[in-house]
């Protein structure tokens, strides 16, 4: 891993800003998404951690599975619904990430799995 | 039961001024949010800041947003952030969600000032992932740092969608369309946005963002079931209110965006004045807040506000003819008939339901949104209709030629949010 991938710099991370400033490095946290470990920032929500790194779908709908992904960024539209630590419905745009959090693409109206570990 | 004197709902600049008056009235405020910071709008904008006061006018707008909540600091106002107010009950009750559980509050007097959310309408491809609203390009760009993608098509123009695309240039990404009218747009792609295309354009790209501007959110307004009125400006319904801003519900007062103000200068002179009002503070005080208010209004928002005064219905949109960009929109939603591009877009995202099945709905007699919400299920989902209730107006009335100011807002009913059930079951009394 190179060093700014574990700094939380994904592949989308705005490093350099003209008005915001440099990206303040922030410490790493360690979550995994559907198995595969990724860096995260510290205090940013779950969904912006998985833009970083490209990923887009955080559920699949009940009708044709039709795949979703942030789009109110808000906590109104539920499009980033995702199962974290066993628990489904969780709003990926409001959450922010924690060390060690388990988070899966949610399927449909999700499934209750009781806390992970 | 918890217990405040003024309950303030919404910490963007229409309610901080709120609450930051209504303290200088003396007043004991409980100001609440749903994000874990104050500021509204002010959290992820970078534009500089105008028409506030000398000491913050030129900031970043994001920087103004931490002065105001060393203000209301200072001020001795109770603030909860992470915590929605997802229902409105009988003599000022109000439940309020925290990650915590559920709890009562009752208030003397409640503030509205809940703001707005951005105005979406469908298109084919709208819900790939890789399509956001504004509000969300900006809350990536600016508080968490991540581009929505490399490559990225607007759609929209006006203010709004000029600022989204510098806010998306100066962050490194490539706008590679620009599209006004969300009727001509096209994204397709395998499971995320890959290509766009309009007015016979058609671009690689990665993501695209909705700027088509934004509509006002007097939801726990609508629960208590204020008078609306009508704004053309708008084309859709708002609270009928008082001089001093209060709707028809004695206590209620509605300010900011909610109810349909301008801009920042605009959102926090009526927050000020809702705010003193609530509190009951000297007339000197509301007769100078009252003047500061007509100097941040416009002439033609002014005459807005006066039609929309309780005993006055607003104004009724002529038969034909919507705002654009929407005039354009409406017609095709309603000219298509089963197989035509829009026929199986999604209309309401959060139940699925398409535009053929809300045209089906209307061919066979819905008249009303609440009748198209009982036939097909369209706006009953997790968002409670707030991004497919302005689609099925302009639909309903493109279809059936009922003007929009007839239309009224589907029923609001608590929760206005998605709220898991235990906090329903927690509520302390
Ligand atoms: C892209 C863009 C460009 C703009 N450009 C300009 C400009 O150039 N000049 C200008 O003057 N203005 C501009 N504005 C508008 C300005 O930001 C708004 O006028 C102002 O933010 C409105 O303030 P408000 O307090 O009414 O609402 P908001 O700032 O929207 O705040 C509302 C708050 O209420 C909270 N809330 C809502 N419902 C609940 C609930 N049920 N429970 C708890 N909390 C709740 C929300 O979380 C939010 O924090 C722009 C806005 C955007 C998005
Ligand atoms: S993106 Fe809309 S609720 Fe999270």
């Amino acid at each position: 891993m190179d060093e700014a991938r574990s700094i939380g710099a994904g592949d989308l991370r705005v490093l350099h800003h003209p008005v915001l400033g440099d990206l303040p490095v922030s410490r790493p946290v360690q979550i995994t998404v559907d198995g595969q470990p990724l860096v995260a920032r510290e205090g940013e929500a779950i969904a912006a951690a998985l833009l970083a790194h490209g990923i887009l779908v955080c559920r699949t709908m009940p009708r044709g599975r039709e795949p979703r992904g942030l789009f109110c960024a808000l906590g109104r539209c539920t499009d980033c619904l995702m199962t974290v630590d066993g628990e489904p419905n969780v709003r990926a745009c409001l959450t922010p990430v924690r060390e060690g959090q388990d988070i899966w693409t949610q399927a449909g109206l999700g499934r209750w799995e009781g806390p992970a570990g | 039961m918890k217990s405040t004197a003024i309950a303030v709902i919404g910490a963007g600049p229409a309610g901080i001024a709120a609450a930051l008056a209504a303290a200088e009235a003396g007043a004991a405020v409980t100001l609440i949010d749903e994000h874990p910071a104050v500021g509204g709008q002010l959290r992820w904008r970078i534009a500089p800041l105008r028409g506030l006061d000398d000491a913050l006018d030129g900031l970043p707008v994001c920087r103004a947003a931490e002065t105001l909540h060393e203000r209301l600091a200072a001020a001795d106002v109770s603030v909860l952030t992470g915590a929605v107010a997802w229902g409105l009950f009988e003599d000022g009750c109000l439940a309020v969600a925290t990650p915590g559980g559920s709890f009562l509050l009752q208030a003397e007097k409640i503030v509205v000032a809940t703001g707005s959310v951005d105005l979406v309408l469908p298109f084919p491809g709208w819900t790939l992932p890789g399509v956001m609203t504004a509000r969300a390009a900006q809350i990536m760009l600016h508080l968490h740092r991540v581009l929505p993608g490399r490559r990225v098509a607007v759609v929209g123009e006006g203010p709004d969608a000029a600022e989204i695309v510098h806010d998306l240039e100066m962050a490194g990404a490539e706008v590679v369309l620009r599209a006004a009218d969300p009727a001509q747009v096209v994204a397709s792609g395998e499971g995320r946005v890959e290509r766009v295309s309009a007015n016979g354009e058609r671009r690689e790209a990665n993501a695209v963002v909705i700027a088509l501007g934004r509509q006002p959110d007097p939801e726990l307004a609508l629960q208590a079931q204020v008078d609306l009125g009508y704004s053309t400006r708008l084309d859709c319904h708002l609270p009928l209110r008082s001089e001093l801003l209060e709707t028809s519900r004695p206590g209620l007062y509605v300010a900011g965006e909610a109810a349909g103000a301008v801009d920042l200068a605009e959102s926090f002179a009526e927050g000020r004045l809702a705010g003193l009002a609530a509190a009951g503070a000297t007339l000197e005080r509301i007769a100078a807040a009252q003047e500061a208010l007509a100097r941040a209004r416009s002439p033609e928002r002014s005459a807005e506000v006066d039609r929309l005064r309780p005993g006055s219905p607003g104004e009724a949109r002529p038969e034909t003819g919507v705002g654009t960009p929407w005039a354009s929109w409406a017609e095709a939603a309603a000219a298509g008939g089963q197989d035509d591009a829009l026929a199986q877009v999604a209309l309401c995202r959060c139940e699925q339901v398409t535009i053929g099945e809300v045209r089906q709905a209307i061919e066979e007699g819905a008249v009303t949104i609440n009748d198209i919400k009982r036939r097909t299920r369209a706006g009953m989902g997790l968002c409670q209709g707030i991004f497919c209730a302005r689609a099925m107006a302009l639909l309903l009335h493109a279809s059936r030629g009922i003007p929009l100011s007839e239309i009224v807002p589907m029923t609001e009913r608590p929760p206005t949010r998605p709220i898991p059930l235990a906090s329903l079951v927690e509520v302390e009394e």
